[in-house]
């Protein structure tokens, strides 16, 4: 007789929560590896790169304001978002496309689990993302000219939208089960939230928060205490509605411990509070912020001093003065202003309010020998400030120099070009149909005035002219040149320029 | 499972110039019952099933077999959508209006993606039916429901914000014509039963990245109002032009030759 013996039968294991939760994570880290590698994902990744790459450099002129910029990195990773929904929503589908589901219905991590290692293989790719919206803030902030602060609540929004259209993609592979629904779902969330389809009003507060990504059409550039942005209930109201839709998405597959119904609830409740608080009317110190910056600026300003001119901006545009002397300088070292005449004042002005929306500009002050500045500096706002600067020095302050319509315009033009780089490029810039003959308005933050066909001539004729030769005559002419009435050919006469031959005749 | 038992790559049908076994032909679902069985003698090759009779035997099976679903969804989410302006007390701007129907056209070209994803097709690859009729029965079928489709949302969008119809007709044909091209491509260079998702997905990115991408000489995505506008049309024609192209040659059989008829057809030189 023989005795067979048998090994005996492995006692059968408990799977624990955390077994689960660690096969749960090594399946997030797998999918998320291949959602990383998707082809959609991939080709969404290089183009957000490309994209960021050709479009940083010339970012606000390359004279940055850090409040602006962080909103500027929300635009790029919604492309990355879309890819992501498509890739993951097929990732979940993959099972039922390949026939595998019924394998996996052998294993001990469920159907909720797995959905939940889907909605968590999300994070790769959004720190992919976060990374880039990094490396775009970053190099904004380290350029010489950077001023202002950045929000991390505004720079989040990026990473957390691909979040967000990730879950999305999770829960609609859930509910509906076929690859045709994401391609489409992604046209529909596109028209409605890119596009523009969806009515959501344009108060600066209100229903339009509720949209993932929130811009500001109006051109100015505010304080960042000025802005009054719901940025960071924005934050909360995105990361809770990404965890509504993957815990719905979780407890959709199936998933109905306390775990995924007490995460749904969580999740509810914080997105209804960032929605609440970020839907909810500006408050009241905000607009008087604004109504205070301003009315009364001197009151919120500091102020600095560059040889014997006086700088006075928001606190955060103080670092930027040393650019504003380099033109103001320029431009009175030829003038015949003397050190003993009253002291310039630049001063930083903005309308703040009607909210950053609105494109107002400020109006033209009385206030002698007090120049306005903008918050936007490169570009044509150059060029601008520097006729500003030569008008108040020839005409006294803003509202006569707005008014400007005789021979002195030829020497406002001329102090302001030939203080410039390239001054032909600045009178093309500085002028509203971007010519440099015949009559045109001449721009300006507050006071725009017009050049008669014969000044453009003058000015013309006396930037080809070696700057110094021209500048002494200037300061030899001074009182007849600042003198009201003076005519375009008396002018060329006292600068030493042919006498024009084009119409003198002021436009208004 | 791709790969396993597949001919080479594409090849959906074995090569044809032995005689049929059966001149009923099959595409997935079961094979019809009003097949033409042609009469045949002992030992001789039947002559094979005209176009016309395959075709006639084709359309109820292959009707049935159409992925409707996605075209079904896409097709009625056009007019919705073009009639949004209707909804508003506001005019639409133009880019508003010529952009929904975009949309709309963009959406129904989705559907047209999943038009030739066959699971049946690793069964019917060896049918003596040739490619050229199985997939272009298909798309024919599905033209009418394209007509249909483009006639209403073109009617749902109120005429007085209607861009051009026929400059933007051309870009719906342009786009439809694109995805079919896609599909046909997918079929023909992939073992995929179902190829419709890739396809999507890459009309997808074309439209996506397009407008960001395409520089000013190529454009293609203008208002109406734009001086472009009809420059970017004959670009849009280039492009239906080489989007048929494309598909009528990857329509045919891979390996295919043109053969010079010589008098006599096929059957009878067997024989």
């Amino acid at each position: 007789m023989t005795a067979t013996l048998l090994p005996q039968a492995p006692a059968a294991e408990r799977t624990g929560p955390a077994r689960t939760f660690s096969a749960v994570l090594a399946l997030a880290l797998l999918e998320g590896r291949r959602l990383l590698l998707s082809p959609p994902v991939l080709a969404a990744l290089a183009a957000f790169t490309a994209w960021t790459v050709w479009r940083t450099p010339g970012v606000e002129d390359g004279h940055p304001a850090l409040q602006d910029v962080d909103r500027a990195t929300q635009g790029g990773p919604l492309l990355v978002a879309l890819a992501v929904m498509l890739s993951v929503n097929h990732a979940v589908l993959r099972s039922k496309y390949r026939d595998t589901e019924r394998h996996f219905s052998v294993l001990a991590l469920g159907p909720g689990a797995r959905t939940a290692a889907h909605a968590l293989s999300l994070l790769p790719v959004a720190l992919v993302t976060a990374v880039g919206v990094l490396a775009h803030f970053g190099y904004a902030a380290l350029l010489p000219d950077a001023v202002g602060h950045g929000s991390p609540a505004e720079l989040a929004v990026g990473p957390l939208t691909v979040l967000l259209f990730g879950a999305f993609g999770v829960l609609l592979a859930r509910v509906v089960r076929s690859v045709a629904a994401a391609p489409i779902a992604l046209v529909l969330l596109f028209l409605l939230f890119v596009a523009g389809a969806l009515p959501v009003g344009d108060d600066e507060r209100g229903t339009r928060w509720l949209l993932p990504i929130v811009s500001e059409p109006g051109p100015v550039i505010f304080p960042s205490d000025l802005l009054g942005r719901p940025a960071a209930w924005h934050a909360l109201y995105l990361a809770g509605l990404t965890l509504v839709l993957g815990t719905l998405a979780v407890v959709r597959a199936g998933a109905r411990g306390p775990l995924a119904l007490g995460g749904l609830a969580v999740a509810v409740a914080l997105a209804v509070t960032g929605g609440v608080l970020q839907t909810g009317t500006l408050p009241a110190d905000v607009r008087a912020a604004r109504e205070r910056a301003t009315l009364t600026p001197e009151k919120v300003q500091s102020c600095v001093r560059h040889t014997g001119t006086t700088y006075c901006a928001y606190p955060e545009w103080i670092p930027r003065t040393d650019r504003w002397a380099q033109v103001v300088d320029r431009i009175r070292e030829a003038s015949g202003v003397t050190a003993s005449d009253p002291a310039l004042v630049v001063r930083q002005r903005i309308d703040a309010r009607f909210g950053p929306a609105a494109d107002t500009d400020p109006e033209a002050t009385g206030t002698p020998h007090q120049v306005t500045v903008g918050t936007s500096w490169g570009g044509n706002r150059v060029p601008e400030f520097a006729a500003d600067v030569a008008g108040v020095l020839v005409a006294g302050d803003e509202t006569k120099a707005g008014r400007i319509c005789d021979g002195r315009a030829v020497t406002v033009m001329w102090l302001a070009l030939s203080a410039l780089p390239d001054p032909v490029g600045s009178l093309r810039d500085v002028r509203l149909d971007d010519s440099d003959t015949g009559s045109a308005l001449v721009l300006s933050q507050t006071a725009p005035h017009s050049m008669t066909e014969a000044q453009t001539e003058v000015v013309r004729d006396l930037l080809d002219r070696p700057r110094a030769q021209v500048a002494t005559r200037v300061k030899a002419h001074w009182t007849e040149l600042t003198a009201p009435g003076i005519t375009a050919a008396e002018a060329a006469g006292l600068l030493g320029a042919p006498k024009p031959q084009g119409d003198d005749k002021c436009e208004d | 499972m791709r790969g396993l038992n597949g001919p080479r790559p594409g090849a959906d049908r074995a090569p044809a110039n032995g005689a049929p076994v059966n001149g009923a032909p099959v595409n997935g679902a079961t094979a019809p019952r009003t097949a033409p069985r042609p009469a045949r003698g002992p030992g001789r090759a039947s002559s094979p099933p005209s176009v016309f009779a395959s075709v006639r035997a084709l359309a109820p099976p292959v009707l049935r077999a159409l992925p409707w679903r996605p075209l079904a969804a896409t097709g009625l989410l056009g007019p919705l959508l073009a009639a949004v302006p209707r909804l508003s007390d506001d005019p639409p701007t133009p880019w508003l209006a010529v952009n929904l129907l975009r949309g709309a056209i963009l959406l129904y070209a989705l559907g047209l993606a999943f038009l030739l994803d066959d699971p049946a097709r690793h069964t019917t690859a060896a049918v003596p039916t040739g490619r050229v009729l199985r997939t272009g029965l298909r798309l024919a079928l599905a033209l009418p429901v394209t007509v249909l489709w483009w006639t209403a949302t073109l009617l749902a969008m109120p005429a007085e914000h209607r861009p051009p119809a026929g400059a933007i007709t051309l870009e719906a044909a342009a786009v439809c014509a694109l995805a079919a091209a896609g599909a046909v491509s997918a079929l023909r260079l992939g073992q995929e039963a179902a190829p419709g998702r890739q396809v999507a997905v890459g009309v997808l990115l074309l439209a996506v990245l397009g407008p960001w991408f395409l520089p000013e000489r190529w454009a293609l995505f203008v208002t109406p109002d734009d001086p472009l506008w009809t420059a970017a049309h004959d670009r849009w024609a280039g492009l239906l032009a080489a989007s048929v192209l494309t598909a009528a040659v990857w329509l045919r059989e891979p390996g295919a030759r043109l053969r010079i008829r010589c008098g006599t057809s096929g059957p009878s030189r067997t024989s």
